[in-house]
């Protein structure tokens, strides 16, 4: 019997041949189809190999049309697996949904002169830290930094996003990863959208850096918007 | 599809072009299904967990501390005279820049992992060869 690696769900189509020659397949049943590869016996391990292969297949297919990305690291363990899976309503209404919608994520970092703009407002600890560098006052400086700095974020998070709101059908916010960090966001938007918030972008860029920067990637197929959770059917 | 902006602050990729672009999305996003297996994923859970580089240890304060201690002195030499300038600049090009700490967390995450092993691929994660990324410096474009 045969497993699957699944990398996502998609339209019955012709494969690129590219991937066909990695071994990619879809399976279909009734208008909707996963794409997979075949398995054998063992684990799939997290590589950075194998992590960059399946963005890269989901993001090639999602170039032509739409692909519902599985998370990381699924295996059905059979055919039968496969068509239950296609089966389920969930399914069919994410692909609906999905139909004209890509995903842009979107990170916000600082460069390190918002530290000196934070700290212009914390004149007398830091002139406590300067006439005596103790470790007691560097922490009650820096503790500070870091309350002005969640407080910028907030702030330059929630004018972004304002900015762009009316350009996107969802948002997802995440915790920012770093020190610098400013804000991750993962919008969904229509493929025919990218270009609006491009511009809103560089106009947000032209008021807020320095020290913000942006980083923008996409489209990619709708990773962020693709929540398919239920109970254990098998 | 790729335009210049003319602040140079926007870095824009069209497709996820090195781990630190998929790592989150694919590993905590994506189409989750109770129903079936997820398999040999030991430590992924850990892994996105320090994702999350938070801000609250004794050292991230006492380099923020230092930081804005430095910066704004860096302020005050702007108008200072010129003597003095040439007196302070030694100290100054001595201090270490403060890398980022996203690269920094990102390296962890591959060591623990087992991915990108060696420094050969250190680049990988922003501009791999074959990307269509393009970093901005803004010394490039003023």
């Amino acid at each position: 019997m045969s497993r699957f690696y699944l990398y996502g769900i998609t339209r019955p189509r012709e494969v690129p041949e590219r991937l066909r020659e990695q071994g990619i397949f879809l399976i279909d049943r009734e208008g909707r189809a996963a794409v997979v590869s075949e398995l054998d016996e063992g684990p799939v391990e997290a590589t950075r190999r194998n992590l960059l292969a399946h963005a890269d297949v989901v993001e090639q297919l999602h170039e032509e049309s739409v692909v519902l990305p599985a998370r990381f690291g699924y295996i059905l363990e059979s055919d039968d697996e496969v068509l239950e899976l296609l089966a389920l309503p969930e399914v069919e209404q994410l692909l609906e949904r999905h139909e004209r919608t890509c995903e842009l994520t979107l990170k916000g970092t600082y460069e390190e002169s918002v530290l000196a703009e934070v700290g212009a407002a914390l004149n007398p600890l830091r002139d406590a830290y300067r006439a005596a560098p103790s470790v007691e006052a560097g922490i009650a400086l820096g503790e500070a930094v870091g309350e002005g700095l969640a407080e910028r974020r907030a702030r330059d998070q929630a004018l972004v996003l304002d900015k762009l709101r009316p350009l996107v059908l969802d948002v997802l916010t995440s915790e920012p990863a770093g020190e610098f960090a400013a804000f991750n966001a993962a919008l969904l938007v229509e493929r025919n959208g990218v270009e609006a918030v491009e511009t809103h972008l560089e106009q947000l860029a032209a008021r807020m850096s320095p020290p913000l920067h942006f980083k923008l990637v996409g489209p990619l197929p709708p990773y962020s918007f693709v929540r398919l959770q239920m109970p254990a059917v098998a | 599809m790729q335009r210049e902006s003319s602040a140079g602050y926007i870095t824009r990729a069209p497709r996820s072009s090195g781990l630190a672009d998929v790592l989150e999305i694919l590993l905590d996003r994506g189409l989750v299904i109770d129903a079936y297996v997820r398999v040999s994923l030991v430590g992924i859970e850990l892994l996105t967990v320090d994702l999350r580089v938070v801000i609250a240890s004794v050292d991230t304060y006492l380099r923020f501390a230092e930081a804005v201690n430095r910066l704004d002195l860096r302020q005050v030499d702007d108008s200072r005279s010129v003597p003095d300038l040439f007196e302070k600049g030694g100290e100054e090009i001595a201090e270490t820049k403060t890398k980022g700490a996203v690269e920094g967390g990102m390296d962890a995450i591959k060591e623990k992992i087992g991915l990108g092993g060696g420094g050969g691929d250190d680049d990988d994660d922003e501009d791999d060869g074959n990307s269509r990324s393009r970093s901005r410096s803004r010394s490039g474009n003023r």
